[in-house]
């Protein structure tokens, strides 16, 4: 029921969208950011592309909810918005080939951002810490071998814990062709990555 | 053979994504192959190597820094206009082409295979306009699109590539495969509202049919003109009982449709399959919130006359 009563509401606040109401749209917004700026951020590395993203994929919802015509859910349709964008900024920084991400202090010097993920979880020690960043540090080295496809796909799989099913619908393409390229994705990062088991 | 299946799959067990017979295969695969039991085991560890690196969620510093930028954004920005969302959308219609072969193949003969791509070259600044063309002009064509446009350097010879789109007629009977298949395309696509419900209204006699019910649900959740959409609500009204598509998708009308009407005509349609759960609980959602007075008392009517849930 609560689920049933989720999506008439996301469906009343669709219709009211598109009607021109933006304050229906920001609630809209409000039920889905989150999780698309998880998304961003995991996949670009960075704050501000993350914002960067999550602005561009909003605002494209918003001057195209117009054209939504219910044939999947709105979750799919800003996913496969969202997805789109990413997959355009990975594309571009293959051909830029970045490194790990950075960004710069105050005084002009660059630092890992990697670095300053904060752990929160209970119990975290220095040492713990120390060694979830370089294995963080490594997954995040193997996955920019992946191509942009795969390594969209192994994150909306592995990261974000969708079906395949889900994943084929965002993406635009079937189940199989997903099941196939989570296949390769995970071959490549366990030959990368051979050396940490 | 049985081996390299087993290999291909075993990260699809991993992540829990295989259907139970296929996962039962495996497991007694695994259990009597060495080899197949350390891949998966290998398989295993690395995911738990992996699950040790999560994505962070963002910061509520970023999440409020985002929405404030979005809303300054929203302020100046505009939404498609009504006629961007008349105008015909390529690719939306792609996708649905693509589950209907036997309508791509329709279009194929009728529409697009009517099609002439046609190479004009042009001189600049000539008097006679046209140099080169297709021996005849073709009677009634029309420009359906530019493709390509490109200049020689060497001549200054301009080559433009486009297409023209001849008009044919087509006769036959309600039972004729290519006039069902025309009947479809023109209820899905025809800028002509009134060709819409003519079609609309004769597919509706062959509403047994699965592909012509879809196209009618399709009609009844996306058509802009309220008579076509209680056309489709008329045709598919004898299946609500037996077809949970076209229960979804009158409960749909019924929630979403902006005309009060469709949305009556809808609410009448689901009255004998009331005791559904998906159709109480819409019920019970528009006798809590519905904002016509009309819908909300039916709703509440309807509902009283349900027996309790226990």
């Amino acid at each position: 029921m609560a689920g049933q009563e989720r999506r008439i509401d996301d469906t009343m606040l669709i219709r009211e969208a598109q009607r021109g109401n933006r304050a229906a749209f920001e609630e809209l917004v409000r039920h889905y950011d989150q999780a698309v700026l998880r998304l961003a951020l995991h996949l670009t590395g960075t704050e501000q592309d993350a914002q960067d993203v999550y602005q561009d994929a909003f605002l494209k919802a918003y001057k195209n909810i117009g054209n939504f015509r219910f044939e999947c859910s709105f979750y799919t349709w800003i996913y496969r918005i969202v997805t789109n964008l990413c997959l355009d900024h990975l594309r571009k920084r293959n051909v830029r080939k970045e490194d790990a991400p950075v960004a710069k202090d105050p005084s002009g010097g660059e630092y890992d951002l990697l670095d300053q993920v904060p752990d929160v979880r209970a119990g975290a020690n220095p040492e713990r810490d120390l060694m979830r960043r370089q294995l963080g540090a490594r997954i995040s080295g193997a996955l920019e071998k992946l191509t942009p496809r795969e390594r969209m796909v192994f994150e909306l799989k592995h990261y974000h814990g969708l079906k395949l099913r889900t994943v084929g619908e965002i993406l635009q393409t079937t189940e199989e062709t997903a099941k196939n390229t989570l296949f390769r994705a995970t071959q490549k990062l366990r030959g990368a990555l051979a050396d940490m088991r | 053979m049985k081996c390299e299946w087993v290999r291909e799959n075993i990260v699809l067990q991993v992540y829990g994504e295989l259907a139970d017979d296929a996962r039962h295969e495996l497991e007694q695969h695994v259990a009597r192959c060495a080899d197949c039991a350390a891949e998966l085991k290998a398989e295993q560890e690395f995911h738990a190597l992996l699950a040790q690196d999560r994505a962070a969620d963002a910061t509520p510093n970023l999440v409020a820094a985002s929405r404030m930028r979005l809303q300054e954004a929203l302020e100046t920005a505009k939404q498609g206009s009504f006629f961007s969302r008349l105008a015909f959308d390529p690719a939306n219609w792609l996708r649905q082409v693509k589950f209907s072969p036997a309508l791509a193949s329709a279009i194929l003969i009728f529409g697009f295979a009517g099609g002439i791509v046609t190479t004009y070259k042009f001189i600049p600044h000539s008097t006679t306009g046209i140099v080169q063309g297709p021996a005849t002009v073709p009677v009634q064509t029309s420009i359906a699109g530019i493709d390509s446009i490109s200049q020689d350097p060497n001549t200054n010879q301009i080559s433009i590539k486009y297409k023209a789109v001849s008009e044919e007629q087509k006769q036959g009977s309600l039972n004729d495969q290519d006039i069902q298949q025309l009947l479809l395309y023109a209820a899905h696509n025809n800028y002509n509202s009134g060709v819409r419900v003519d079609s609309v209204d004769l597919l509706a006699k062959r509403s047994g049919d699965l592909q012509v019910r879809e196209a009618l649900m399709y009609a009844l959740q996306n058509d802009t003109n309220p008579g076509v959409r209680l056309k489709s609500l008329d045709a598919l009204g004898n299946y609500v009982k037996d077809d949970t598509n076209v229960r979804d998708a009158v409960l749909r009308a019924l929630v979403n449709d902006d005309n009060s009407g469709v949305r009556i005509e809808a609410l009448r349609l689901i009255e004998p399959v009331k005791a559904d759960g998906s159709v109480r609980g819409v019920l019970m959602a528009l006798a809590a919130k519905d904002q016509s007075t009309y819908i909300k008392s039916q709703a509440r009517t309807m509902l009283a006359q349900l027996p309790e849930i226990d």
